[in-house]
């Protein structure tokens, strides 16, 4: 072991004489690196501030006394992703156990049961969704009639105190839930709509797409914040509500080129052989292209999804508060005003760790398309 | 008997290449036709229109007793008439066109469910027999990919004929093949001359035209050259460019 270790590190690190200055100037920088920042996180960072103002974080300016509904909602949510991931990712036992590390930490650091309960609860159900996913195949079938159900539940369980409350990580996760789930759809249909042979169809899809992707996200997300009230005033929208818009009618365009790129790759030997069956466009469109596009193109879709995660702190601009304006709120208060590297390398951390399991079951769901039938 | 497929001076042009020229071809019930030419001769864009994958331009074609539309018609939306032609019209391709992301079962039955309306029972259950006919009921629950060549294509040539149709179009069904594939197909689509089915097909297997067309048709450049029986065709070609290609062909 030791042997084969200094034999990799002659062979990689020290093999050439340009390696070898290299490694010396690149290995201590980056043990200094290293170590300060352990140094700094174990010895001189004051983290209760983190669990202090975790409610904050995840669930914004949601009231206190209220808090359960938002629980009870990120519970749910949990329960929807993890059966999602059970459906391509086997669930094992020593997942669980990682996953209940988060609780377990939250529980020794706090020493009350204020945060610990809630992750409990969390990251329970999720557990409980992934698993009934991997071990019971057939629940699969109803999983998106019950992810649909249990949407309607979240809504409806966190809406009583006031939509514009809405906010921290948990606003994040639903932005960029309801934005994709919505933006597919739409973006299928611009996809088609641009390669119809009704020329005004073609011609509104194509100009749709441009000009989405000419401007920016935050331009869209704020000229439809202002637009809303003035084309529909008697509707009333939240601010979230309008900002959701704002993401999808954005993201769908990202949605709508992924998707036609796929349409692309579908031979067009298929499309001939399910017409001479006498099978009509809709049929063809339906049953034989889409299936056969959207599978080559869940990779980019799901990177997409990250795309959006990541873009969700631009709410700020209509006065929503994502998990990054959550931060910089804590912050604001002057109590607090030497914690900066604290909260942010919080809010660091958690993106990343988010977006890379976005990533990883990108990667996992792509591995589960090819070996469907390939 | 009466024509099944029925081309008057039709005419095919891709731009300003004349592909197909004034072609006059009737084809009656139960009758196998086999049309040769070498490759780019219009054979395989001939067959491809009678069920309207290509489009033609003057004259006149009837499959089925339904005028197919000319490229003009088409455009404005002669779509009604195409959808009944293709109901009954099988065809079966060089590159066999199944569905990759569905079970061979699954691509027996779309068709007969979507187009046909037929419950899902119904349409399994002839699925399974057809299956029987071409000798590969243990694969039904695979998906293409996962078959050989041959197989592939006994399944398109079920899946055609799932739709219960009343003129099989063959676009060289064994070129894309390994050759020890090609029997298999060769033998199914024998059975099938044999059960009494309407069949046009291209091919280059010039044992299986001599022993099954019961007309053989010859097209170069566009131009039916020649039309008659095998024998007639194989052993005493009247025409100088077919008596060429069949020294080219069967050389070897």
């Amino acid at each position: 072991m030791i042997a084969t270790s200094i034999k990799w590190t002659r062979h990689n690190l020290f093999g050439k004489p340009f390696d070898v200055v290299l490694s010396l100037l690149v290995i201590p920088g980056l043990l200094w690196l290293v170590y300060s920042i352990t140094d700094w996180a174990f010895a001189s960072a004051k983290w209760d501030i983190v669990v202090q103002s975790l409610r904050v974080l995840m669930i914004g300016v949601f009231p206190a006394d209220q808090a359960w509904r938002a629980w009870t909602a990120s519970a749910i949510i949990g329960a929807i992703l993890g059966a999602g991931f059970g459906c391509v990712f086997c669930f094992k036992p020593h997942h669980g156990l990682v996953l209940l590390l988060v609780p377990a930490l939250l529980l020794i650091v706090d020493g009350g049961l204020t945060n610990a309960l809630p992750a409990t609860g969390i990251i329970a159900s999720t557990i409980l969704g992934w698993a009934l996913t991997s071990y019971a195949p057939l629940s699969r079938k109803v999983l998106p009639a019950a992810a649909f159900t249990g949407f309607i539940v979240v809504v409806a369980v966190m809406a009583p105190p006031g939509v514009g409350l809405w906010g921290g990580l948990l606003l994040s996760v639903l932005l960029t839930l309801v934005t994709s789930v919505l933006s597919l759809p739409i973006g299928i249909l611009l996809a088609f709509g641009r390669q119809s042979r009704l020329s005004s169809l073609r011609i509104i899809s194509a100009w749709y797409i441009e000009v989405m992707r000419s401007v920016p996200l935050i331009l869209v997300v704020y000229w439809i914040w202002i637009l809303m009230p003035v084309l529909a005033p008697q509707w009333g929208l939240a601010d979230v509500a309008r900002g959701m818009i704002g993401f999808t009618i954005f993201y769908s365009v990202y949605v709508a080129e992924y998707v036609r790129s796929g349409l692309q790759a579908v031979p067009r030997a298929q499309i001939e052989a399910a017409r001479s069956l006498g099978m009509s466009e809709f049929d063809i469109n339906r049953s034989i292209v889409l299936p056969q596009a959207l599978r080559v193109v869940v990779a980019p879709l799901v990177g997409n999804v990250l795309d959006i995660f990541n873009s969700a702190p631009l709410v700020f601009i209509i006065g929503l508060t994502d998990f990054l304006r959550a931060g910089q709120m804590i912050l604001a208060n002057p109590q607090y005003g030497d914690r900066t590297f604290e909260v942010l390398s919080f809010l660091l951390v958690t993106y990343f760790v988010i977006g890379s399991m976005i990533t990883y079951a990108a990667r996992k769901l792509e591995d589960h398309m090819a070996t469907g039938t390939r | 008997m009466k024509a099944i497929v029925e081309m008057k001076s039709m005419n095919k042009f891709y731009g300003t290449h004349h592909v197909l020229k004034d072609i006059d071809l009737a084809v009656t019930r139960g009758e196998v036709m086999v049309i040769l030419g070498a490759s780019g001769s219009g054979k395989s864009t001939l067959i491809r229109c009678v069920n309207g994958l290509e489009m033609y331009q003057h004259g006149s074609l009837v499959v089925d007793g339904f005028d197919m539309p000319v490229e003009a018609d088409r455009k404005l939306g002669g779509e009604r008439e195409l959808a009944q032609i293709r109901k009954g019209v099988g065809m079966v391709f060089q590159q066999f066109g199944l569905f990759p992301h569905k079970t061979v079962l699954d691509n027996i039955t779309i068709a007969p469910m979507r187009v046909r309306k037929k419950t899902r029972v119904e349409a399994e259950a002839t699925a399974m027999k057809l299956l029987d006919r071409v000798g590969l009921t243990a694969h039904a629950h695979k998906y293409p990919g996962q078959l050989s060549g041959g197989q592939q294509q006994r399944v398109a040539i079920a899946r055609s004929l799932a739709m219960e149709p009343h003129l099989m179009l063959f676009d060289e069904p064994t070129s894309a093949l390994d050759p020890e594939m090609v029997g298999e197909v060769l033998d199914v689509m024998r059975e099938l001359a044999s059960s009494g089915m309407t069949m046009m097909v291209v091919t280059h297997e010039m044992g299986f035209a001599r022993e099954v067309a019961d007309r053989v048709v010859y097209i170069d450049q566009g131009s039916i050259l020649e039309i008659g029986k095998p024998e007639e065709f194989f052993d005493n070609p009247k025409n100088e460019r077919a008596r060429s290609f069949l020294a080219r062909v069967l050389k070897h």
